[in-house]
């Protein structure tokens, strides 16, 4: 198996490590880096287990992405949220909406809900719904989930002015 | 009638609701902080030094064979192994992944006919995907590659993928303990003539002024909890067998890995990590048994397995699919004077709770209606498919696709409305539950379906949805159901709890009840806190460690807030009762004229008078003389309660869902509009985690109607065994939903509670396929109800498509 030397840069700090060519940013996030809040679910891209954000908020299915094309890039998983031991808003509104319950699709949930609320400030209900397709959650039905989303956006919205 | 409400005398006081601290309120829960990082460690997180990985060689060639010869040889050679294992490297004691016969006596077992069946690799494959061997290596991807190279020889064997192919006579034997591949019955000694049920169904059909019939097949539907199954176990250098894993139950696993691996349970060592989900999928062992075998071939060296999603799928237990047919009888006015059924389960390769599913199935018809005259019968059968076990409901959500149908097409053949005749003939408190064993304590089901008809509109809808024309029709159903707090009197019961207060009064209470998810450990928090007067961050609870703790079933039969919160109550009822005692001297009262608020114990009404609890705890434990006096500074000793509490009630949930749908005529497609779903909770510990266990379940009981199936080709191949191919809906295929919460405080359940756990899931499947009958006429017998049948049966039936 071919190596590469590449450098991640992974919630704000820069890794430089050799990957095979067929691990995926998954297996090097959660195996190489000891990083294992991005959770393997599926391995086939339909769960959203292992959504991680890149450069411009776009969220990614992790298990789908070959580590050895991530050279350079800039990756933040849901523990990488948290600034200065303050949580993200979105992280505190599954807190504050119950929107938890086993937990395993949470990270990669609250990743999709910081993805989509980046690109859509002010999303409606079924845009909100529409951005969490290719992530399951099999708790909770999704209300809470939907609803923490919607009040964090309402609360970004505030502290942005 | 039932007796005055115990919890309330057993607290000693008349607190009314409102004074409750922390009891109906919606507490932070205690794991979120970690799960929103992802700090919290599942099974699959876990790393330790000089870790090994472990592979199971499966069968992917046949779903029926006997294996003749298996060449270890080459997977031994390759890179990075450390280990080959076949069936004669690892102990040859037969097992039963299933812990539900741990939990009956063994006369009960014996006379069920639980037996003990499989092996850690087989010889005789019984499904696509059986384990046949084992790989240790280095690296996960050493193993797996090890694993390519097992050379197998085989001998076909036909597929068996119905109880009628199994079952025929000259077909090949599963186990020469169960001819006939009849995996079970209801026993005659148990249930005279093989039945459950009263009076006599077959004179009763006689006086019915109409009778009708149906068979309807529930679909082989699985859990996909979200974190697939990883397991890490070690042979350590003192001999003990460590096994980290995710089980539901970990106090009977760690019993039954004793007994498998012939060892005392002080030397095998149980850690349930956070559990990421279970459904029933984990409700006895998975892959323990195997872990456990790899860890003893390489002592000091831990092993970890780590399955993909589509080994997962293969190897926990699915719900079973069945065939259930129905027989009902009416007179003319609704009265419903016999129901006659029988259902017979797919097994699926193994045994495990064979005994169980086919007889609870018809428990829950006996719980539901007032029918004059009942008759069940249960059966399995052996098939060459994945093992079939606990999901969520345990049977009751298949009797609700067909009961709640069948009653449905009464009422509709006798113009009666659905939901006046459920509110006329469902049992009442006093009446026998199912199993016909205790009286129904409690029973909010009128509420239940009165606040949920207003919500979601019933009688304008229903009104207006009949004889629709179009392509696009509505139709609004309704269904009822009541599920079970606990397994008293069925099976065991059994919660120990050690409530030990610190020296600052901060208390720890040792229990294992799991939460997988639910938010369990959450909600005993709080009943441990409002019982020993504390704040909320003063209280911890240990579990999940097998040293530690003491006996727990573990999570199923939605018994842990109704069984576990009660032991967690009266554990701490006295471990305040002893503070309180020794306050009582210090403060010259009487225990019962004292109140704790802030960790300050008081007498009730003189403020003035109080005593720190701290102090009194502290002193227990630093109890020094007092060098003036020459006596002791405090009554000495650490307090500390315990209980081994075996509840003797069971207090039933009931609830309903109206579902509202919409069905496109041309594409065969169902658009579920809006779900609304109240439940007799009794009374909400924590109402949030409540509606989550009903949202949750809603979309497991869409599923189950809709989409859910797992598919077999000819050659019993699952065809769809990933997230790729199988349909959970998504968040925006879910509808509008709703949760009522009814709170009629039981007097058997801690501070008047009754369970949500399971309950959640079953009324949906009812309620939508009545909705889709009312908006095309027909009753769809075949689940899941997908725009195929939906399509071939408005064609068959000449119903016109617009």
């Amino acid at each position: 198996m071919s190596k590469h030397a590449i450098t991640l840069k992974v919630n704000g700090e820069s890794y430089d490590i050799v990957v095979a060519s067929n691990k995926t940013l998954l297996n090097v996030l959660r195996e190489q880096l000891d990083m294992p809040e991005t959770k393997y679910g599926c391995g086939t891209g339909e769960c959203g287990a292992c959504s991680v954000l890149v450069e411009d908020n776009t969220a990614i299915n992790a298990c789908l992405t070959l580590a050895a094309t991530m050279d350079g890039r800039e990756i933040t998983t849901a523990a990488g949220l948290q600034v200065n031991g303050e949580l993200h808003p979105v992280q505190q509104a599954f807190i504050d909406h119950h929107a938890v319950q086993c937990g395993f699709c949470t990270p990669g949930m609250i990743v999709k809900g910081v993805s989509l609320l980046e690109k859509n400030p002010d999303p409606s209900e079924e845009e909100i719904r529409e951005g969490l397709e290719g992530s399951i959650c099999r708790c909770t039905g999704y209300v809470k989930i939907v609803e923490a989303i919607d009040a964090a956006g309402k609360e970004m919205a505030k502290a942005a002015g | 009638m039932p007796p005055a409400k115990r919890w309330l005398r057993q607290l000693g006081e008349d607190t009314s609701m409102s004074e409750f601290k922390t009891i109906g309120k919606n507490e932070e829960r205690v794991d979120i902080r970690a799960k929103v990082l992802g700090s919290a460690v599942y099974a699959a997180d876990l790393k330790m030094p000089g870790m090994l990985h472990g592979k199971i060689v499966r069968c992917y060639e046949y779903a029926h064979a006997r294996v003749l010869s298996l060449d270890l040889s080459a997977a031994a050679a390759a890179p990075g192994v450390v280990k080959v294992l076949g069936p004669a490297d690892v102990t040859k004691k037969a097992f039963n992944k299933s812990v539900i016969d741990l939990m009956a006596s063994e006369t009960s077992a014996q006379m069920l006919g639980d037996i003990e069946e499989q092996h850690i690799f087989t010889e005789h494959v019984k499904f696509y995907g059986d384990g046949i061997a084992g790989i240790i290596a280095k690296t996960e991807e050493q193993a797996e590659h090890a694993a390519s190279l097992v050379v197998v020889e085989y001998e076909e064997l036909p597929v068996y993928l119905t109880p009628e192919e199994s079952g025929a006579p000259d077909a090949v034997q599963f186990t020469p303990e169960k001819p006939g591949n009849k995996a079970f019955e209801l026993p005659d000694g148990m249930f005279p003539g093989g039945v459950l049920g009263w009076g006599d169904v077959d004179d009763a059909f006689e006086e019915a002024d109409i009778v009708f019939e149906d068979t309807f097949y529930t679909p082989k539907q699985k859990q996909c909890q979200m974190e697939p199954n990883s397991y890490v176990a070690l042979y350590d250098d003192e001999g003990r067998l460590n096994c980290w894993m995710s089980s539901q139950m970990p106090k009977l696993v760690h019993e039954k890995l004793a007994r498998l691996f012939e060892m005392p349970m002080s030397m095998v060592k149980v850690t349930q990590t956070v559990v990421g989900g279970g459904f029933g999928a984990r409700l006895g062992m998975v892959l323990e048994p195997e872990i456990c075998a790899m860890a003893l071939a390489v002592p000091g060296r831990p092993v970890k397995i780590q399955e993909p999603r589509e080994e997962d799928w293969l190897t926990s237990p699915s719900r079973h699919p069945s065939r259930y047919w129905m027989k009902l009888g009416f007179k003319k006015d609704g009265t419903p004077v016999a129901c006659d059924a029988k259902s017979v389960n797919f097994k699926g390769g193994y045994y495990l709770d064979g005994s169980a599913l086919a007889s609870t199935t018809g428990f829950w018809l006996q719980g539901m209606y007032r029918f004059d005259n009942l008759r069940y019968k249960g059966e399995s059968y052996f098939t060459n498919q994945p093992v079939c076990g606990a999901f969520r409901g345990y049977g009751n959500p298949q009797t609700n696709f067909v009961l709640e149908q069948m009653i449905e097409r009464g009422c509709v053949e006798l113009g009666i409305d659905p939901m006046e005749w459920r509110k006329k003939w469902h049992k009442q408190v006093g009446d026998m539950s199912w199993l016909n064993a205790t009286p129904y304590t409690s029973c909010a089901l009128d509420e239940c379906l009165e606040r949920g008809a207003e919500v979601i509109g019933w009688e304008e809808k229903r009104k207006k949805y009949d004889n629709q024309t179009g392509t696009k029709r509505r139709g609004i159903g309704v269904a009822v159901g009541n599920h079970t707090s606990g397994a008293f009197p069925m099976i065991l019961e059994q919660t120990t709890c050690t409530v030990r207060l610190n020296e600052d009064a901060s208390a720890t209470i040792l229990i294992a009840c799991s939460d997988i998810g639910q938010g369990s450990h959450t909600t005993l928090r709080q009943i441990a806190a409002e019982t020993l007067g504390l704040p909320l961050q003063d209280v911890r609870l240990d579990t999940g460690d097998s040293d530690a703790d003491g006996f727990d079933i573990g999570a199923h039969a939605s018994r842990t807030l109704y069984v576990g919160g009660t032991a967690v109550m009266k554990a701490c009822q006295d471990a305040r009762g002893q503070l309180f005692a020794r306050a009582a001297k210090i403060l010259e009262a009487d225990s019962d004229e004292l109140d704790i608020e802030d960790k300050q114990i008081f007498v009730k009404g003189s403020p003035e008078r109080s005593v720190s609890a701290a102090k009194i705890c502290r002193d227990g434990i630093y109890n020094f003389m007092n060098m003036a006096t020459g006596e002791l500074e405090g009554e000495p000793g650490q307090i500390q309660a315990y209980i081994s509490y075996k509840p003797d009630n069971n207090s039933p949930p009931f609830f309903s869902t109206f579902v509202e749908v919409e069905v496109d005529t041309e594409t065969g497609e169902v658009e579920v509009l809006e779900l609304v779903s109240s439940h007799d909770i009794g009374r909400a510990i924590h109402p949030a985690i409540c509606e989550g266990q009903m949202e949750g379940g809603a979309q497991q009981g869409l599923g189950m109607v809709l989409t859910e199936e797992t598919y077999f080709d000819e050659k019993g191949f699952a065809t769809n065994n990933s997230f790729t191919d199988y349909k959970m809906l998504g968040a925006s295929d879910m509808p509008k939903m709703t949760s009522i919460l009814v709170e009629n405080p039981d007097p058997y359940g801690p501070y008047g509670a009754k369970s949500v756990g399971e309950a959640g899931l079953v009324t949906p499947v009812g309620a939508t396929a009545n909705a889709i009958y009312q908006a095309t006429g027909i009753q769809f017998t075949q689940g899941p109800i997908t725009p195929e049948k939906i399509l071939h049966a408005i064609k068959e039936k000449g119903v016109s498509y617009v």
